[in-house]
């Protein structure tokens, strides 16, 4: 990268009002157990082990025992297809292990509306869905193309998962594991045309 | 890479421009402490917060991050609407979390409720956008917009012709999201569509005449014409503020059909003073004898009934401000207004059979609304042989003598006519019921019954005292069809400048303007609108009983039994040998007059 394009990207970083709050990164986040006995100090043994992975070249090196297939309520009408950004973060923020992801009202609300079908776009849903197709064609959201340019918000498989806002390694290190801060409601505003 | 950096690039730019007007951020609704309106946070700095939250919000959506209290609302009423209205739900609902004023602006679910997102103003601040929990005052939401709906009422389009920019609830029902897209101000008042010309309240109000109607074309200034802050108006002229000249879509304070002021004439008066319209209706309806509306407590309702209604008088009972147009300058006597013209198109009447009607046809039907069989039309001011106030019967084609104005009258005795009047000619009420000042009358306001200073709302001066001196001006309102030449010259009644010059008798003590109904007097007795003064001419003594009455014996011939003046007259007759026809006293008219007058 030449000095023109680093001056560029600078340039447009600030613009799109990405501003790193505090320290980015896994260590010393909530997201760092490696203090806690069962890592075996390894920060990244909570998640991942290295030579046990179901698929390797499909992403990364996943905790082979993770329970991928577990089910959260039921889709209103069959829309929800979850992929593994969304399965591995409820293997634990399912309301029984970690608390919730945003602090709040409950700890466990996951848990809470099982029944009411979490990854669903319909009534009675009291989180954002996940596991849905990016409504690319809906004009009250910017294209999909556009979110791919910009490397900030991600859509695995075209789909809105977990992953899409969170960074479980809170590369962005903003606030809740944002993948960008969300002052302004930037981060809201990255899909939403509003 | 540095093709990738112009695609962020080109984001970034996208991104700024969906930043400009269409959105909600910078918008009144961008509430984060960064927000442009007066309502805002402190140092919250989110902009979605307020209503949304990715978790932990309400179980609604659309990731509904608010209180839904159980609210219950005064809702519209009128008398005219077909639609069932209903307590607001769906996302009216949502709206009105924060525009009732009940619940507190940072109260929101994903925030613990011990620690609310702290604003300026806690609830919402009074003004505009503070409908409160009391909605009658506010267009009707929750109701549904269906085939139902425009079927009963001729004057909603059918809803599969409102424009797809004004989109229902779930169930076709209105509500506040219909006109307006919180996330979007560009047009002012997050409305979906403009309201200028009242584009967006026409997509689905359809009314009769509104579109050739002077308030929606007309480019006068309304500038200045504010009453307080809140009722600003949002253009400059008449045209561009259409609807909103006399409604308000919220927080109307004449509640029932949403009137910008309180007292329905205001809501006319406010422009029609000489300020903004040509003409000073306001200096007109306040004279001696006038349709003053605010002279009774009364409102006029579209719905009531004509024979049952209490009496008032409103502009709304003549004209209809959604159809009314210019009147094509005329004054000729006999034409002016016999069908219904510009300003009182699309207004409701009576027929001259007693129908109601939804569009008046003629002048009088409207007349004939109030001065026909209703129950509230004017008492009797003269006393007279046959007493008569219902307007509509004084006026019947088929009465013994009638002034020509439901139909012609072919009576060659009326000789005293100015061209271009003739027999067989037709008049309208407002011939002589018109305001003394208006262009008809030779001034310069404007034509129609609206005041005069002469009464009863007469377009010229009319005396009915006993032994008024005759002048040009005491009967003016008769001469001016009737040539005074020819009365006074005798040409009909042969005594006539006997009576109305020497004697000093007005005209009306012998005649009753509007006509002597069929059921009540008959065409020997009651030609010529006679119908005697009671307090004035009297009865004689005959060897038959006394006796007041007027005989008609022919063209031009007739003889009179009564007392007037104290002068009995017994069968006293006259005939006008002029017009050739033949007639028992065909004498010496003076002869006649020194036999027959006893003094």
């Amino acid at each position: 990268m030449n000095r023109k394009s680093m001056m560029t990207t600078s340039l447009m970083l600030a613009i799109s009002g990405i501003v790193f709050l505090g320290w980015a990164g896994i260590e010393n986040s909530k997201h760092d157990f490696s203090s806690r006995e069962w890592t075996g100090g390894d920060l990244c043994a909570a998640c991942h082990v290295p030579h046990r992975s179901v698929a390797p070249t499909q992403g990364p090196l996943w905790e082979p025992d993770a329970d991928l297939n577990k089910t959260f309520g039921t889709a209103v009408g069959g829309d929800a297809n979850p992929q593994r950004g969304t399965m591995m973060c409820l293997r634990c923020h399912d309301g029984t292990i970690a608390g919730d992801t945003i602090s709040g009202v409950s700890g466990n609300s996951f848990a809470n509306h099982q029944h009411d079908g979490i990854f669903a776009l319909g009534h009675g849903t009291t989180d954002h869905p996940v596991g849905v197709a990016y409504p690319n064609i809906d004009r009250g959201f910017r294209p999909a193309g556009v979110l791919e340019a910009e490397g900030v918000v991600k859509l695995p498989a075209g789909n809105v998962e977990c992953v899409s806002c969170h960074d479980p390694h809170n590369t962005a290190g903003a606030p809740f594991m944002l993948v960008r801060s969300n002052e302004r409601s930037a981060l809201c505003l990255t899909c939403h045309r509003k | 890479m540095s093709r990738l950096n112009q695609l962020v690039l080109a984001s970034c730019v996208l991104v700024s421009t969906a930043l400009a007007d269409e959105s909600v951020v910078n918008s009144l609704h961008d509430l984060s402490a960064r927000g442009v309106g007066p309502v805002r946070a402190v140092h919250e700095n989110e902009i979605c917060i307020f209503c949304h939250a990715p978790h932990n919000n309400a179980p609604q959506t659309p990731l509904w991050n608010r209180e839904n209290r159980r609210t219950h609302y005064r809702i519209y009423e009128s008398s005219t609407t077909d639609a069932r209205i209903d307590q607001p739900g769906g996302p009216s609902k949502m709206c009105l979390s924060c525009h009732d004023g009940t619940l507190a602006l940072g109260n929101v679910f994903s925030r613990p409720a011990s620690e609310p997102v702290v604003t300026t103003f806690r609830t919402m601040p009074p003004g505009n956008a503070d409908l409160a929990t009391d909605l009658s005052d506010d267009h009707p939401i929750g109701f549904r917009y269906d085939r139902a709906l425009s079927n009963a009422d001729a004057q909603i389009r059918a809803p599969e012709v409102v424009s797809n920019l004004l989109p229902m609830g779930d169930h076709g029902e209105v509500h506040c999201t219909t006109c307006h897209d919180p996330h979007n101000n560009e047009l002012g008042n997050f409305l979906r569509v403009t309201d200028q010309m009242s584009a967006i309240c026409i997509s689905c109000h359809d009314l009769a005449g509104w579109q050739g109607s002077a308030h929606a074309n007309s480019g006068k200034r309304v500038t200045g014409r504010t009453v307080d802050q809140w009722e600003r108006l949002p253009y400059g002229t008449v045209r561009d503020n259409g609807c909103t000249n006399c409604h308000k879509v919220h927080s109307a304070r004449n509640h029932e059909r949403l009137l910008r002021h309180q007292r329905e004439e205001d809501n006319c008066l406010n422009c029609h003073s000489g300020d903004v319209a040509s003409f000073n209706i306001a200096a007109d309806i306040r004279k001696r004898s006038g349709h003053d509306g605010s002279l009774r407590a009364n409102v006029h309702d579209p719905a009531e009934l004509p024979f049952s209604m209490a009496r008032h008088v409103e502009c709304v009972d003549c004209h209809n401000p959604h159809a009314v147009s210019h009147n094509p300058v005329g004054s000729v006597r006999g034409t002016q207004g016999r069908f219904v013209e510009g300003p009182n198109r699309f207004v409701s009447g009576v027929t001259i059979t007693g129908r109601e009607i939804d569009h008046s046809q003629f002048g009088y039907e409207i007349c004939f609304k109030c001065h026909g069989d209703s129950a509230a039309r004017p008492r009797l001011t003269t006393t007279r042989q046959i007493s008569q106030t219902n307007t509509r019967l004084e006026f019947q084609p088929g009465n013994p003598s009638f002034h020509p104005v439901a139909g012609a009258r072919r009576n060659p005795d009326v000789v005293s006519l100015i061209s271009p009047l003739r027999v067989g000619s037709t008049v309208t009420c407002t011939d002589c019921h018109n305001s003394d000042s208006s262009r008809f009358a030779g001034g310069t306001g404007a034509s129609g019954p609206h005041g005069s200073i002469y009464d009863p709302l007469l377009v010229a001066n009319y005396e009915t005292d006993d032994f008024t001196m005759e002048s040009a001006q005491s009967y003016a309102l008769c001469y001016r069809c009737h040539s005074r030449d020819s009365i006074l010259g005798n040409e009909s009644f042969t005594l006539h400048r006997l009576h109305v010059v020497d004697l000093r008798a007005p005209c009306s003590i012998c005649h009753d303007a509007h006509g002597i109904y069929r059921g009540q007097g008959n065409a020997t007795n009651h030609s010529s609108l006679i119908n005697f003064d009671t307090s004035v001419v009297t009865t004689a003594d005959t060897p038959f009983g006394p006796m007041l009455q007027y005989t008609d014996t022919g063209r031009i011939s007739g003889n009179c039994t009564l007392t007037c003046h104290g002068v009995a007259h017994l069968q006293f007759p006259y005939a006008n040998s002029a017009a050739g026809t033949s007639a028992r006293g065909a004498t010496n008219t003076r002869g006649a007059t020194r036999k027959g007058i006893r003094r």
